[in-house]
This record gives C-alpha cells, sequence and structure tokens, in this order.
C-alpha cells in the first residue's frame, strides 16, 4: 500500500488539460456577452471547472493509500504501434498487407512464445478481414500493396 | 386509415414473402454490423444505399430500418462479451453486462439484453402506433431553451454512474464536453483546438472516440493478464439460463426504461443515447443496493437496453409523421426515399399510408426475427469467450480499426485511436469512467449550440429558461436532483442528533 | 518504358504523399517564367504529369473515383450519383463514388487531391470548397486557381425565403418592413456560420438595407423545426427542404434567390427587382463536376461533353429536379468563370459579416 498514485497523478493531468485548455481558449477566442456568446465562453468554463474537480481528485488523494496500478509498457507500446501501422501502411500496403503486418506487431506483447502461431494469426486474420470488408461489406479499399 | 385498419394493412404487407426477405436480410445484416466493433448502422446504410435503389421504396426502408435496430441488438454483444461499444448508448451497457461476463455469467446478460430490448422494442412500437402525432408536436413544441435545460438534466443525474467518487464522475463528463468543443464551432465558425487539422473540423470521430476509449484500453490492459489467457471452462447451459431472481429483477427496470425511451426518442438528437444514461442513473437510484451496480447488476443491463431500442423506434415519429429526421441515419433514410422519388414530409403519411404502417409492421416482425434468432445465438457468442484472449485481440484491433475507417474513409481517425487509446487506457488505470466521458462528448455540443442559440433568440434575456414551461419543469428538476444529496445528509444529520 | 514516362511517376507519389499544389513540384523542372498563365501551367502540368501512358482513345483504362465531400444519401451525393449512373454506361467503366464527408466538402476536395495522379479521380462538389472556404477556414490546404481543373457546372440551386404560415408577414414587402423596424426585429436560421444559407441572407439584408439577427443551425431539418415551433421568424433554405411543408400548408415562401422563377414552385416571386432589391439581385448554390489539376485537358473535354449531354437529357434534368437542383452545364471556361465571380461576391459578404462581429 502506498499513496493513492491513481488518483493523484489522473486528477493533476486533468487539472493541467483544463487549465490548458481554458488558457488556450481565453487568449485564441472571443468570450461574446451572455446575449451572443463567442467560441471562447464554453471552453473557458469547462477548462476552468475541469482544472478545479482535477485538483478536487488529486489533493484528496494524497491523504490516501490505494494500490498503484501497474502501467503495462509493452503492451500498450505493441497495441498502439500496430494501430499506428495499418493506419499508415493502409495505403501503400493494401488492406492484405496492412492487415497482416498490423497482427504480427500487434502479437509482440503476447505472452505466448514462438512465431508460427503468430504467423498463422495473421494470414487466418487477414482471410477474415478480405471476406468480411471486402467482399461482405464491399468497402472500396486496396488490397494489395502498390507496385513500386 | 384509421389506427386498426393501419395495422391489419401493415401486417398484410410486411407478411408478403419478398418484404419479409428484405426484413429478414436488413435485421441480419444489423445484428452482424452491431456486433462488429466500430461498424455501425450508419456505415451498414451508407454502404447499403445504392442496393435500395433496385427494390421498392417501403422495401427499401423496411431494410435499412431492420440494419438500424438490428444494429443495437448487436451493439450489446459486443458491449457484454468484449466491452467493444460502438455507440455511446451501448456504453451504458458495458457498465453491467461486461461484469457479469466477467463474473461467468455472459449468458445471462445477453438474454437480458436481448430480451429487454425486445420488450423495449413492444413498447416503442405501442407508443409510436398510439402517439406518433403527440410525439411529433412535442419534437417541434422543444426550443432550444428546452432542449439546453432537458439535456443538463440528464448531465447531472448521470454524471455520477459508473464511477465510485463524484468528483472522478464529474471530471470525466467535464472532459468529455470539452472534447466535444473540438472542431468548428456551429454559432461562430470559429475553429476550436483544430490546430490546422482539416479533419477536425467536425470535431472528434465519435467511433473513434469510443473504440479508443473502450476497445483499445481494455486490449491493452488484458494483453498480458493471466487470467484471459487459458481457455475459460465450458460454461454448461445451465448457467446460460438467467434464474427466477434474474427475471424477477430485470422486469421493472425494462418497462421503464421502455417507457423513458419511447419520450425521449421522438426529440431530435440523441434521445437514444440520453434515455439509456437516464434509465441506468434512475435503475441505481431507486435500487434497494445501488452498490451492486457496476458490478453486473442485471438491472444496469435490462433499463438501459430496454430504453434505447425502444428509443430508436419512437425516433421514426418525427422523421415519418413531420419529415424532420433526428439523427443522421434518420437523416440518410429518408435520402434513401428521396431517390425513389418519394419526397418526405409532413404530407408523406397521408399520400402513402403504407409506408408508416408498412414501417411499423416490420418493427414488430423484425424484432421478434432478432429475438428468434439472436437467442439461440446466445450459445455461440458465449464460446467466443472462451478463445484464448491472444487470438482474440488481434482481430479486434484490426476490426476495430476498419470500423473507425469506415465512417468517413480518412486513416487520420485510426491515427486517432492509437492516441485515444493510449488516454483510455492511462484514464482506466487511474479508474475515470469512460462512459461518462462519452456521454459528455454527445451532449456537449447539443448543450453549447442550444444555450447559445437559446439565449441568441431570447435576445440575451435568462428569463427565458423560467419562462418556457418545457425548459422550466427541466430546469426544475435539475435543481431538485442538485439539493437531493444536501437534504438527505441534513436529514441524516436531524436524525442522529434526535 | 521510356525516361520520358518514368518521370511522371515521381510526380505521382509526391502528390499522393500529402496536398501540395502541382506547381510546387513543378518549380525545379519547369523554368519558372512558363507560370505566365494559368493554360499553359496546365498544359504544362498535363504534358508532364498527367499519365502519358494512355492515349484519349484507351481512357478510361480503368474505374473512375469520384470523391463527394458529403454523406451518402444527402443531395450532394445523391446528385452525383445521379450524374455518375449514366457516365458509368457511357465511358463503358464502373465509377466509384467516394463519400469523403466533412468540412463543408472541404475534405472530399482534400482527398480527391491527395488521389490525384492517376487520371482517373475526379470528384464533384457545391461552391462552398470552391469560392468561399478559403475565407472561412484557416486553411483548406489546396488553392482552387493552382491546384483544381474546372470540368463543369452541373446543376444550381437557388434558395428560398420561408416563413411559417402562422406568422403575420404575408409578402416580401411586409418582411422587409417588419425587419426594417428594428435592427433584430426579425432572427432567422441559417445551416450554420458562412454557410450559402447565411451569406445568402446577409446579402439580401444589406441589398434590401435591413438588418437581422442570425441564428445559426447545422441543418435544414433544425432550421424547419425552429420556424414551425414559432422560435425563429424565418430562414433562407434550399426549395427541396421548404416545398413538403408550403404543400401541407405550414409554410410560406416569401421569395426566391434565382434570377428566374424555379421549375418546382414557379409561383414563388424572384427577389431580384422586387421589394426594392436590384434587379441583378441572384444567390444560387451550385454543383460542379472538377478534377485535379494536371489532368489530360483531353479527358477534361471529353467528360465535359460527356456531362453535358447527360445533364441535357430530359429524364435527368426531371431527377435533379425533384432533389432541387436545375441542371446547368457548360464549359470548364464557364466554371471557372463562375468561381472566379462568385469568390469575389461572397468575399465581399464575408468581409460585411465579419465587420459585424
Amino acid at each position: 500500500m502506498q499513496r493513492d498514485w491513481a488518483d493523484i497523478c489522473g486528477g493533476l493531468a486533468l487539472a493541467a488539460i483544463g487549465a490548458g485548455a481554458a488558457g488556450w481558449a481565453a487568449v485564441h477566442y472571443d468570450m461574446g456577452a451572455l446575449r451572443r456568446m463567442g467560441p471562447g465562453a464554453f471552453p473557458v468554463v469547462l477548462g476552468s471547472t475541469l482544472f478545479l474537480l482535477g485538483l478536487f481528485v488529486a489533493l484528496p488523494a494524497f491523504a490516501r493509500t490505494d494500490t498503484a496500478p501497474k502501467f503495462e509498457a509493452k503492451a500498450a507500446l505493441g497495441v498502439l504501434g500496430a494501430i499506428l501501422i495499418f493506419a499508415l501502411g493502409l495505403p501503400w500496403l493494401g488492406l492484405a498487407g496492412a492487415t497482416a503486418t498490423a497482427v504480427l506487431v500487434a502479437t509482440l506483447p503476447a505472452p505466448r512464445q514462438g512465431w508460427v502461431w503468430r504467423i498463422v494469426l495473421a494470414v487466418a486474420v487477414t482471410a477474415l478481414t478480405l471476406l468480411v470488408f471486402n467482399l461482405g461489406l464491399r468497402m472500396t479499399l486496396p488490397v494489395w500493396p502498390r507496385m513500386p | 386509415m384509421t389506427t386498426w385498419e393501419g395495422l391489419l394493412f401493415g401486417i398484410g404487407f410486411v407478411t408478403q414473402p419478398e418484404v419479409l426477405v428484405y426484413c429478414f436480410l436488413g435485421v441480419v445484416l444489423g445484428t452482424f454490423v452491431g456486433v462488429l466493433p466500430g461498424i455501425g448502422a450508419m456505415a451498414a446504410i451508407s454502404l447499403l444505399l445504392p442496393i435500395t435503389y433496385y427494390v421498392t421504396p417501403e422495401a427499401a426502408l423496411i431494410m435499412l430500418a431492420g440494419v438500424y435496430y438490428g444494429a443495437q441488438y448487436g451493439g450489446a454483444v459486443s458491449s457484454i462479451l468484449l466491452r467493444l461499444p460502438g455507440t455511446p448508448q451501448s456504453a451504458v451497457t458495458t457498465l453491467d453486462g461486461y461484469p457479469m461476463a466477467q463474473n461467468g455469467r455472459a449468458g445471462v446478460a445477453l438474454f437480458t439484453a436481448m430480451v429487454s430490448s425486445f420488450t423495449g422494442s413492444v413498447i416503442g412500437i405501442v407508443v409510436l402506433v398510439l402517439l406518433a402525432g403527440w410525439l411529433s408536436r412535442a419534437a417541434t413544441a422543444f426550443g432550444a431553451a428546452d432542449y439546453a435545460a432537458m439535456m443538463i438534466l440528464g448531465l447531472v443525474a448521470a454524471s455520477t454512474i459508473g464511477t465510485a467518487r463524484p468528483a472522478k464522475g464529474f471530471a470525466m463528463v467535464t472532459l468529455g464536453l470539452l472534447l466535444g468543443c473540438v472542431g468548428t464551432d456551429v454559432n461562430s465558425g470559429a475553429q476550436r483546438f483544430t490546430f490546422g487539422q482539416t479533419e477536425l473540423l467536425d470535431g472528434i470521430n465519435l467511433v473513434a472516440l469510443a473504440m479508443g476509449m473502450f476497445g483499445v484500453a481494455e486490449v491493452i490492459a488484458n494483453v498480458r493478464n493471466p487470467a484471459r489467457q487459458g481457455v475459460m471452462e465450458k460454461i454448461g447451459l445451465k448457467r446460460l439460463m438467467p434464474r427466477r431472481d434474474d427475471l424477477r429483477r430485470m422486469a421493472l427496470p425494462t418497462l421503464r426504461g421502455g417507457a423513458l425511451g419511447s419520450f425521449f426518442g421522438a426529440l431530435p438528437g440523441t434521445g437514444s443515447t440520453l434515455s439509456s444514461f437516464l434509465s441506468y442513473s434512475m435503475e441505481r437510484r431507486i435500487a434497494r443496493q445501488p452498490e451492486r451496480f457496476g458490478t453486473g447488476a442485471v438491472e444496469g443491463v435490462a433499463g438501459p437496453e430496454a430504453a434505447n431500442n425502444s428509443a430508436a423506434i419512437t425516433a421514426f415519429a418525427p422523421t415519418l409523421t413531420l419529415g424532420i429526421p433526428g439523427d443522421p441515419i434518420m437523416a440518410l433514410m429518408l435520402g434513401a426515399l428521396v431517390i425513389h422519388g418519394i419526397q418526405p414530409g409532413p404530407m408523406m403519411l397521408e399520400a402513402r399510408p403504407e409506408m408508416f404502417w408498412g414501417l411499423v409492421a416490420s418493427f414488430g416482425i423484425g424484432n421478434l426475427l432478432l429475438l428468434v434468432l439472436n437467442l439461440p445465438l446466445i450459445g455461440i457468442w458465449v464460446a467466443m469467450l472462451r478463445i484464448p484472449f491472444n487470438y482474440l485481440y488481434p482481430a479486434i484491433l484490426v476490426f476495430l480499426c476498419l470500423g473507425v475507417y469506415s465512417v468517413r474513409g480518412l486513416t487520420f481517425d485510426i491515427v486517432a485511436v492509437a492516441g485515444i487509446g493510449l488516454a483510455g487506457y492511462l484514464l482506466a488505470l487511474a479508474r475515470f469512467s469512460p462512459a461518462l466521458l462519452l456521454l459528455g462528448f454527445v451532449l456537449g455540443p447539443l448543450i453549447e449550440t442550444n444555450l447559445r442559440r437559446a439565449f441568441l433568440i431570447s435576445r440575451g434575456d435568462p428569463m427565458v429558461f423560467l419562462e418556457r414551461p418545457i425548459a422550466a419543469g427541466f430546469v426544475i428538476a435539475t435543481v431538485a436532483l442538485l439539493l437531493l444529496p444536501l437534504w438527505q445528509a441534513w436529514r441524516r444529520r436531524a436524525r442522529a442528533s434526535d | 518504358m521510356t525516361a520520358g514516362a518514368r518521370a511522371p511517376a515521381i510526380w505521382k507519389v509526391a502528390i499522393a504523399g500529402n496536398i501540395v499544389s502541382v506547381e510546387t513540384g513543378e518549380v525545379e523542372e519547369i523554368p519558372v517564367k512558363i507560370q505566365m498563365t494559368r493554360r499553359a501551367v496546365l498544359a504544362c502540368t498535363a504534358a508532364f504529369t498527367a499519365v502519358p501512358a494512355f492515349g484519349q482513345d484507351t481512357w478510361p483504362t480503368e474505374p473512375l473515383r469520384v470523391f463527394v465531400g458529403f454523406p451518402a444519401g444527402s443531395s450532394p451525393d445523391t446528385l452525383a450519383r445521379i450524374v455518375t449512373d449514366q457516365l458509368a454506361q457511357r465511358l463503358g467503366q464502373p465509377v466509384v463514388i467516394e463519400n469523403r464527408p466533412g468540412a463543408g466538402g472541404v475534405i472530399g476536395v482534400q482527398q480527391m487531391l491527395v488521389s490525384a495522379g492517376d487520371g482517373h479521380t475526379f470528384g464533384t462538389t457545391i461552391n462552398g470548397p470552391l469560392t468561399t472556404a478559403q475565407r472561412m477556414m484557416d486553411s483548406t490546404g489546396y488553392d482552387v486557381e493552382t491546384d483544381i481543373a474546372p470540368v463543369t457546372l452541373i446543376a444550381t440551386s437557388p434558395l428560398v425565403l420561408a416563413v411559417s404560415a402562422d406568422s403575420d408577414i404575408a409578402d416580401l414587402d411586409a418582411f422587409i418592413a417588419a425587419a426594417a423596424a428594428d435592427e433584430e426585429a426579425i432572427a432567422y436560421g441559417s445551416v450554420g456560420q458562412g454557410s450559402g444559407a447565411h451569406l445568402t441572407a446577409e446579402l439580401f439584408a444589406t441589398e434590401a438595407g435591413v438588418s437581422m439577427l442570425h441564428v445559426p443551425f447545422t441543418s435544414y431539418a433544425e432550421v424547419t423545426t425552429s420556424i414551425l415551433g414559432g422560435e425563429i421568424d424565418a430562414g433562407f433554405m434550399a426549395p427541396s427542404a421548404a416545398l413538403p411543408f408550403v404543400q401541407a400548408g405550414t409554410m410560406r415562401m416569401l421569395g426566391i434567390t434565382s434570377a428566374a422563377p424555379f421549375a418546382q414552385a414557379p409561383d414563388v416571386p424572384v427577389l431580384a427587382g422586387n421589394a426594392g432589391l436590384p434587379d441583378d439581385f441572384r444567390a444560387e448554390l451550385w454543383n460542379a463536376f472538377i478534377a485535379p489539376a494536371g489532368t489530360d485537358p483531353d479527358v477534361i473535354a471529353r467528360l465535359n461533353t460527356e456531362i453535358t449531354d447527360i445533364v441535357a437529357d430530359a429524364a435527368v434534368q426531371e431527377q435533379l429536379l425533384a432533389i432541387g437542383w436545375q441542371g446547368a452545364p457548360g464549359t470548364p471556361e464557364d466554371l471557372r468563370e463562375r468561381i472566379v465571380t462568385d469568390t469575389a461576391m461572397w468575399g465581399d459578404v464575408i468581409d460585411r459579416v465579419q465587420a459585424q462581429q
């Protein structure tokens, strides 16, 4: 048991986001009047509220204890990497290429060892994806990698 | 045509084999796309639109409507099993449906969702048949001030659900409201927080937000979770079926949710989302053991599912009787009619009564088909949970990316999913409720534009919120809701000092 | 393949990678002085970047992609489908509609430019992204004059001035009189700040010498609800959005912004020359077929001929009218001219609107 880091960090992060948004909006957008509220009015009010709520979450937490959550860095890297590769690869690798690559990357943090199942899974998911989205839902996407 | 004649006509119309086939196709496809993370009714209907050129307008509308409410059923499946809500209203279903699945009661959760959805739809159909005209008048009677007041009430009522500490709930709603500000401001045309990205001009993509906050965050949290690696033990048929206790618990919430949804559904905009959140918070407020909510309470699945399905049905009231679509999906369906040379509008009901009654009857048949179709599928869905997570999650990721992409065909939105997913994972680690963020995000732009519009129209007079009876009612209810805990605390203290 | 045919492939990659002006890529290769006239640029661009592998007789060699900046089922989308349905038959190649909704149609144009370079990518768009967007947005990412090759205007749509049937305002004179009574006596709805409806209303107000309160909405459905509910007094609306309610007797149309009466509502008086408005008062939305700059001029000429033919067909005209558009095809030069004059006209209105704020 230690300090309630979840609430402390979460609260402070939200407070920072709130303050940042309110500050940015106050500088860049017009506040207007009640009769004709400007684009800045809402973000400034909401940002300030979020700032206060964030502090309200964080400050009492200093006096509390709780279990600290564990950040799964490997899992996050693998999953987010797979999504980014899929997004950026889609125009070049085509649906099939992007799917297979993304699946391989996504399985990197998986606890099960070995490569065979990863490749089999990549092929299977790719086939399923083509079946559902290309043949079934008729999404207009390039399927195969673009030839240079 | 009287109501009775109309209904008879409608039933006769829908039981024609050809129409029945389109209805069936619609609901099956709807369930299917609803289960797929991210692909919602909107994307499916857009993809189907060209096909509808070749069928009669009634059949086209019946098929598209089948996709629309069929997707609600499917959405519940992925929310319960995988915590992957495709829409804000099914985000509510994750609150208790997913814990139920984690406790080995996925079958019961699915059964509850389906039966409640069906019951909710039936309530919606009855209300639509009896009160279509009245509902439409209610929709036009609501002005900007009324909408703003109603949605603020909804936010206040819902913002404590799904979280142990109220401050964290309010913080998530506020963050959602703030995220809703991103994009072009309707009132001034100013581009807020877009940082030069054209893709952000219409705001953050809702599906990307839902998929990132729920799906991606959930996947990251479970990739290396040992509990999800092994094959779950086979679940016997007995555990798939609800106990008598479950049936007793779900009955009243279902009826209440259906009634709530049938009213809010008719209001253009977010009737469906608002009613499912309101139903959940209402059930938790009146429950004898509110602490059960969030850990797998049947009521928390039954109420919202009934509410969003009945809302999905009554949403057709203004669309059909006034020709005013309540949401983009309705607008899309009206667009399909226009292609067939039918001008949607207040005259449509008189000019083509077969359209209205055929559709109403198809709602009944379609929902029955959905129930018959889905109940036997429960076993198969639950079996999906026995697939080790290693094999499941890469497919989930690819499917949700494509679901997000299907909304408007921009890879920008997939990149956004990665960013939102990281934020969602961090928020989940700190035990903040993503459902509330989604609620704030959906209602935020509506509250802001309606509030500002109300002041604009009243030429800056805040009294508009008290002079309009509808708005005044919501304002009073909101104040009462805020004061209620204070009053309860005061009474407790008074009793303690006695 | 010859070296000459290879070079354009590199251009294609550059263009496809991000939204760059075709010219910025060209500066290295082509002496700057060649860029004297737009026509010369277009010709050079065509010579260097349009895929020379196909000749006029073989085009189209693959399905055409037409980007639409609005969702499936919307009026601009339906218009595009009506036209491309026929186009596909005439060209003997399928035409795929790519809906890329967002930012008032700007995303559609952007995405067309991202995919440009294969000689089979085109777009249809309403006037906004080609005329007012550059003024309303921080950056559209493209330059209409240098990045877009006009093909043809497809159709135009006027707007109608509509009030509730319960309103005391009987006709245009009464409307202007009511608006003149006080600066914000009349509240009108539009489909957004800087939308065609908003700018048209402001143009009307300026010409009529009155000032009205602008209440922005996001769709005609919302505007209609608000007018019927008595919250706002009037709206400049698409005829197809207002007509059903006029027929139902819940709305009244006071005037129309086209130069001549509109076929769908022939008895609604034109605003031009009425109630003290100038005789040349005209404000129309339009929808056009466009290509990325650098598209083979022969291809543009072919498309122009085909689409002009298609829109001239009576059945197509009728289909377009049903969704509120009046066929108005012309030459690429006509469209270019329309873009220039409308950009100037709406630019003035935007200046006035922004000055008011």
